[in-house]
Formats: structure tokens, sequence, C-alpha cells
């Protein structure tokens, strides 16, 4: 949950990286303009997730998906966005899935509580 | 017209951009903090890089499946989460939904930031200043939204 009111905001250092490295070298963002573009992207989060939210309704369903969202961010006019998401959702998909994988056969293979935190080093330790 | 343009250019980059954000990030993290201030609170961001650079050379595969979110996405995913839970009307999103969001977040602060920066190189200058960014927005019609929502 929200505990403190920094917490709705983007980390500004994640901000800052995500500017330059879409700038090309040699260029610079003042401190109000990166302030701006940070304003500018929590308000694209809220806009996105209200628009699906109302898309969602009118489809009677309740929760958002991911599809929900590419159609959301179609309508919007933001579906330039769409193919590189997809691309990335779809990395997403496999990771959580051999995250998943990995940790079923893990669990099979030791038991062992304290496996998913630090992998191989772990197995190394026991023998 | 004008905004798909520059609203396009993205997405070939993207991928490689994960990948080499592996190893750029800690050198970048330096240099952000010689040159100004936006490394106030540097360990939310060099953290997780550093512990999956740490796991590397010990377990190269294993590294991989570790923390997910931590290599997909630049932006916390919680964090991401906790603004779209500001809508009343929100009731459940799902995993996948809040990683397209954060994604999709990522995306838009990029073509912001070079939508603004037009402005910045038209009037021959290095520094994006807020005054391009207010160009930026009035000039795109997919930033239409964010009219009036940017004053307070």
């Amino acid at each position: 949950m929200v505990e403190r009111i920094e917490d709705l905001n983007l980390p500004n250092a994640v901000i800052a990286r995500l500017i330059k490295e879409a700038l090309p070298d040699g260029a610079n963002v003042s401190k109000e303009a990166r302030a701006a573009i940070a304003r500018a992207a929590s308000v694209f989060t809220i806009f996105v997730t209200s628009s699906s939210t109302a898309l969602a309704h009118k489809q009677n369903h309740k929760t958002i998906t991911a599809k929900d969202i590419m159609q959301t961010l179609t309508e919007l006019d933001f579906e330039s966005f769409v193919p590189s998401l997809s691309q990335d959702l779809e990395v997403y998909r496999k990771v959580v899935k051999d995250k998943k994988d990995s940790k079923a056969s893990k669990k099979d293979a030791s038991g062992a509580a304290d496996v998913s935190a630090s992998g191989s080093g772990a197995t190394e330790e026991a023998l | 017209m004008a905004s798909e343009d520059i609203f396009q250019t993205e997405y070939s980059e993207e991928p490689e951009l994960e990948v080499e954000q592996r190893m750029e990030t800690e050198p970048l993290d330096a240099a952000e903090a010689e040159d100004e201030t936006e490394d106030v609170n540097p360990t939310e961001d060099t953290t997780p890089p550093e512990n999956a650079a740490a796991e590397k050379p010990v377990a190269t595969k294993s590294a991989a499946d570790h923390e997910p979110e931590a290599k997909l996405t630049q932006l916390p995913l919680g964090r991401v989460r906790n603004i779209m839970k500001l809508d009343p009307d929100m009731h459940v999103a799902t995993h996948e939904a809040v990683f397209a969001v954060t994604k999709a977040v990522e995306l838009f602060i990029a073509s912001l930031a070079r939508e603004s920066y037009t402005y910045t190189a038209q009037s021959k200058k290095k520094t994006v200043q807020k005054r391009d960014v207010e160009l930026a927005i009035s000039a795109v019609d997919s930033l239409m939204f964010l009219d009036g929502a940017m004053n307070f």
C-alpha cells in the first residue's frame, strides 16, 4: 500500500536515465524539464489506467489484462508503442514461466527454502 | 501525423537496450553522479544491476531467471501499480497488465524527451528546458490529455 506520498512519484534517477538514453550524446535536461516529464509520465499512467478500466467495464470484465492495455494504447493514439510492447510482453511471459519452472524443479530436487535466493551458489555449498 | 514519426523510432532499439543496460548501468551511474543531483536516491536503481552483475560470474544461466522484473523494466513495477491504484474504479490488474503499463510509461518518457528535444535543437541549445516540454505537449495531438494536468 501507499505509505508516503512520494511513493506515488516515479523514481527520479530512473526517469533521468530513461531521458538520457533517449537523447543524443551531449544533450542535457534541466531540472524543471525533467520534473515536467516525470509529472507527464505519472499523468500518462493514470490516463492509461482509467481508460483501460473504462474499456474493461464496457466489455463486462473487471480484471484489467495486458490485452486491455494494448487496446487502450491503440485507442489513445499510442499504437506505435504496441509492437515493442508485444515483444516485451512475450519476453516477460517467458521469464515468468522459466522462473516458475525452475522454482518447481528446484523444489522437487532439494526442497530447501533458500535455493531461490542464491541460485547455484547454494548447490555448491550443499556439495 | 508528425507525432507518429517520432513515436515510432522506439522499438527497434528496445531489446538491445535491455542487454546493454546491464553492462552500462554501473559506469553510467558513476557518470551521472558526477554531473548533477539526479542521484538523490542512487540505491534505488544501482542495487538490482549490481546484484545481477555479482551473480553473473557465479551462475550465468540462472542469473537470468532470478529477478526478471529488475532486468525487463527500468521503472519499478510496484510504484507503477500504486499509481494505477489511484483510480477508484480499478479493481484488479494482472501482473502482465502492470508490466505493460510500466513498459508503456518507459516508452512514453523516451518519446516525450525526444519530442521535446526537437524544440531544444531548433533553438540551437543542448539543454532541454521546461518550455521545450510544454511546446512538445501542445504540438502533439496524442499528448492533449496532458493539457491542464501539468500546472500544479
